[in-house]
């Protein structure tokens, strides 16, 4: 209802701007140069995180701008005094007026002149130049879409974030299923790629995920049949093709049981190939540790005698023939040959069990309970690992999981059991690192995301992939590889791997897991309105913007499950399982020149 | 008690003006005569008067314009008149009217339709001017004389002049003619706007000799006395009709309804109908208004908004008395 009916569109505080008038700053609650009430024009609306501007003349020093997003939207009758009045009012009996009012977070002001806004000021809905100087986007020199605001424009977060000039890292919280987390790193790395940030180094950019979760992620080169129209405009308007990755090559653990190491998955059948670790690579690149990622092994007494067993592997076992196997020949003579896993796992058992050989492998006094824990742990990996650790395979086959064949590749670990997912994680992400490391330069950058961090980095102990993960935290940003880490809850995450992520990003958050000090980058508002969030809405802090901004990124334009694939890429079948030729040395990787 | 400063041509007395107020708004209640000329046979004749309730067919009223003002006086003034002369009192007022228009039944919101607010100084002192304090303006309103009773009239003349002015500008705007006009207070001066209905909610005189006020005792919720023609000092139709109370006391939830005395009986009958149908709708509830239920919800309401609009009333008082000063 309009009280006396005058409109307030007339400017009163002199500036003229840009945008229309949506109210005017409130003088019944005290404004502030850090958040400021306004009352609504009737006839107007304005919604959560809708982003608003004054100014106002401050003598000295001209027009200050102040901007700001909407934080608080309340509705409330004015001249009513009893709850009952409402019924009154709607009768038609009780004059009452129609109040609406809006929290305004600032954000911006411009130049840094910290004054209030006078009360009655008029305030505007930015758009355009307003709307990016409240946001920031102005000074972002590279920027990187990663959805669209409330108002339906782009939203963006500074690359200089995200690519190590001033920060990295990137920590997205949300309750599994609906808080779409997996979702949106694929995008933000759709959109890095796509955004042409990267210019010439785009090619060279790499991007290695982790797919813990089904087999979702294996059809990210394959159009989405569900893509709309509606989702189309909304690439559009973020300036991104809606197209699925280019360039995509999944890696996938060999099928149990099968004598060729056929990748285990059943879904797609180009771009894929098997990975595992012959038994000559485990000793010699002395993965025994990765085999007790636990946090409970670190405690356990064995972590000394996981590395002395592991130095012996190393130093007694030599490559016998060409299919991975290993023949251990300790000092003295003797040797074995293993061909799987569990040989190995029980020639050590064998050596430790027997007072003859024990102290060779684990050196004097170790007590004999030490050995059967670490034993009994050692012997449960054995179906864990057995299928990815391997000396069984025919020779010569490519089975390692590196970042050089495609821009995007997929670790597919969930047929894995826990411990070999560890294990994968572990070793892969020591060996990228290492890579980074002695290549010397942070580019072209290498972007990591892993979910379940907090199976991977726990807040509490201690394990190798725990220290790995804390480097590319602490270090990573130098060396060029970036962690897009996800998890459920970041409360039980290591607490110094959360710390030195630069954006975060929650989803819909647990209402228990969001009161925790951990989301205190989100203000209480937000926080309550994460307990909400529908799929594909997001809050998004990045150390410029004082306040988390909420987007909606769009619709995947690549197909998330086989009954969205659209047909499949051609072009880029290398390393097909298919191909007659596998196995052949110097056969896997060109595709024929016809 | 007065703060004497020459210059500015007036001094603001240092007593709280609501002192004054309390008394004036007794003075101003209806005083009339005891002894009125009453004409009761205008519906019914005398020895047949019982309670009436509408007639079956009546329609309520489409629209309610409803109708009130509010006054307080912000500060009482002394003007300094040239010369020797002894300084003339005065009070500066805000009042304001209003009007408030009511569509019941149709889910639309009771809008208000027309809203003035004035400032005056009301003296009876020829050399008074205008005073200008940082709050608002005080126009000069001549009184007949300078006793606080005759200051206090003029200012009751002006404010019901203003509803006056405020009514008929809102009919004018509407043009609606199912509309029916509710003033606040007896119809006095406004007998000529159609359609208008004065409601008067406090009883300072038995008008109705004995058995005829008895009728009035032993009305319902909803019932009305029959019509009758009144002549005090001016002339009009009244009825009494009682509003739904839960109050056992005598007269409880009774009110009085005036309209213009050159209405046709038939006209006034059909008006007293339809206000008899629609007004215990709008009576107010005991434990949210003092004077319910005869003090009507959008009435109430109104002299809210109203009191709203006059300003705080210690920031007045301090700009009158820092324009005094300067």
């Amino acid at each position: 209802m309009v009280m006396d009916g005058a409109p307030i569109l007339t400017s009163v505080n002199g500036a003229a701007s840009s945008g229309e008038a949506v109210g005017r700053v409130l003088g019944t609650q005290a404004a502030s140069p850090l958040s400021f009430w306004i009352g609504i024009e009737p006839g107007q609306a304005v919604q959560l995180d809708e982003v608003v501007i004054t100014r106002r003349d401050v003598p000295g020093h001209g027009p200050v701008l102040m901007a700001g997003v909407v934080t608080t939207v309340e509705a409330r009758h004015e001249g009513a005094s009893y709850d009952s009045d409402v019924f009154l009012i709607a009768d038609g009996t009780l004059p009452a007026a129609v109040v609406e009012c809006a929290e305004v977070r600032v954000t911006r002001v411009e130049p840094e002149i910290f004054v209030p806004p006078s009360p009655g000021a008029v305030v505007y809905r930015a758009q355009a130049a307003d709307r990016d100087q409240a946001l920031y986007f102005d000074v972002m020199d590279r920027r990187i879409p990663m959805g669209l605001g409330r108002d339906g424009q782009p939203m963006y977060v500074n690359f200089d974030f995200l690519d190590g000039t001033r920060g990295a890292h990137v920590s997205i919280s949300g309750v599994s299923g609906v808080a779409t987390k997996t979702s949106f790193a694929t995008f933000l790395i759709y959109s890095i790629f796509n955004s042409g940030v990267l210019d010439a180094e785009a090619a060279n950019t790499k991007a290695l995920i982790f797919s813990v979760k089904g087999e979702d992620l294996l059809f990210l080169d394959h159009p989405n049949a569900r893509l709309d129209e509606a989702a189309t405009r909304m690439y559009g308007r973020l300036g991104l093709p809606a197209r699925p990755f280019h360039s995509v090559h999944v890696f996938a653990p060999p099928r149990p049981g099968d004598p060729n190491g056929v990748p285990h998955v059943s879904a797609r059948t180009q771009g894929i190939s098997a990975f595992f670790w012959t038994l000559t690579e485990f000793c010699e690149e002395e993965l025994l540790r990765f085999v007790f990622a636990d946090a409970d092994d670190e405690r356990a007494q064995y972590s000394l005698l996981v590395g002395a067993v592991a130095a012996r592997l190393q130093a007694w076992a030599a490559p016998a023939g060409d299919g991975g196997a290993v023949t251990i020949t300790p000092p003295g003579g003797g040797g074995v040959t293993c061909r799987t896993f569990a040989d190995l796992v029980d020639h050590i058992a064998d050596q430790l069990t027997d007072d003859g050989t024990r102290a060779t492998w684990a050196g004097a006094q170790v007590p004999l309970g030490t050995v059967n824990a670490f034993l009994r742990r050692l012997r449960g990996a054995v179906r864990a690992l057995s299928p990815i650790v391997r000396g069984d395979l025919p020779p010569g086959r490519p089975h390692s999981i590196s970042t050089s064949d495609a821009q995007v590749s997929i670790v597919d670990l969930h047929n894995l059991p826990e411990r070999a997912q560890r294990f994968v994680v572990g070793v892969v992400l020591r060996g990228e690192f290492a890579r980074k490391e002695s290549s010397g330069t942070a580019r072209p950058l290498l972007f990591v995301v892993l979910d379940e961090l907090n199976k991977y980095a726990p807040r509490e102990g201690d394990s190798p992939i725990k220290e790995i993960l804390l480097d590319v935290a602490e270090r990573g940003r130098s060396l060029g590889v970036i962690l897009i880490g996800a998890q459920q809850t970041a409360s039980e995450v290591e607490r110094r791997i959360v710390a030195n992520c630069a954006v975060r990003v929650a989803g819909r958050l647990d209402p228990a897991e969001a009161s925790r000090p951990e989301y205190g980058w989100l203000p209480a508002i937000s926080r309550e309105r994460a307990t909400i969030a529908k799929p594909g809405t997001m809050f998004v802090a990045q150390p410029e913007i004082p306040v988390p901004l909420a987007v909606t990124f769009p619709f995947p334009a690549w197909a998330t499950r086989p009954s969205e694939a659209g047909p499949a890429p051609t072009g880029v079948a290398r390393r097909t399982v298919d191909d007659p030729f596998a196995g052949l040395p110097g056969a896997d990787d060109d595709i024929p020149p016809f | 008690m007065s703060i004497a400063i020459g210059q500015a041509g007036f001094t603001v007395d240092a007593w709280d003006p609501g002192y004054s107020a309390a008394l004036a708004a007794d003075a101003l209640a209806e005083l009339g005569p005891t002894s009125a000329e009453l004409d009761l046979d205008v519906e019914l004749l005398a020895a047949d008067w019982r309670p009436v309730s509408p007639a079956p067919d009546t329609a309520p009223p489409g629209v309610m314009l409803i109708a009130d003002g509010v006054r307080r006086i912000d500060a009482r003034v002394w003007s300094n008149d040239a010369g020797a002369a002894p300084p003339s009192p005065g009070i500066a007022a805000s009042y304001a009217a209003g009007i408030v228009r009511c569509t019941p039944g149709e889910g639309a919101p009771a809008e208000l339709a027309a809203v003035e607010v004035r400032r005056s100084l009301f003296t009876a002192s020829p050399y008074a001017s205008d005073i200008k304090a940082s709050a608002g303006t005080y126009r000069v309103e001549t009184a007949a004389d300078d006793s606080m009773e005759g200051l206090s009239l003029a200012l009751q003349q002006r404010l019901t002049q203003l509803e006056v002015d405020l009514s008929v500008r809102c009919r004018d705007d509407d043009a609606g003619d199912g509309d029916l006009l509710i003033v606040d207070g007896p119809l006095r001066g406004r007998t000529h706007l159609p359609r208008t209905v004065g409601y008067i909610k406090t009883h300072h005189t038995a008008y109705l000799p004995a058995p005829q006020a008895g009728v009035v005792s032993a009305l319902g919720p909803g019932q009305r006395t029959p019509v009758f023609l009144m002549g005090t000092s001016w002339r009009r139709h009244a009825w009494y009709l009682a509003l739904p109370v839960r109050s056992a006391a005598p007269w409880a939830g009774i009110v009085r309804c005036e309209a213009g005395a050159d209405m046709r009986p038939d006209e006034v009958v059909e008006l007293a109908d339809a206000i008899t149908l629609a007004l215990p709708s709008l009576a107010g509830v005991d434990y949210k208004d003092p004077r319910a239920p005869q003090n009507l919800v959008p009435i109430g309401g109104l002299e809210k908004l109203l009191r709203h609009r006059l300003g705080d009333p210690r920031l007045l008082y301090r700009s009158l008395r820092a324009a005094a000063g300067r």
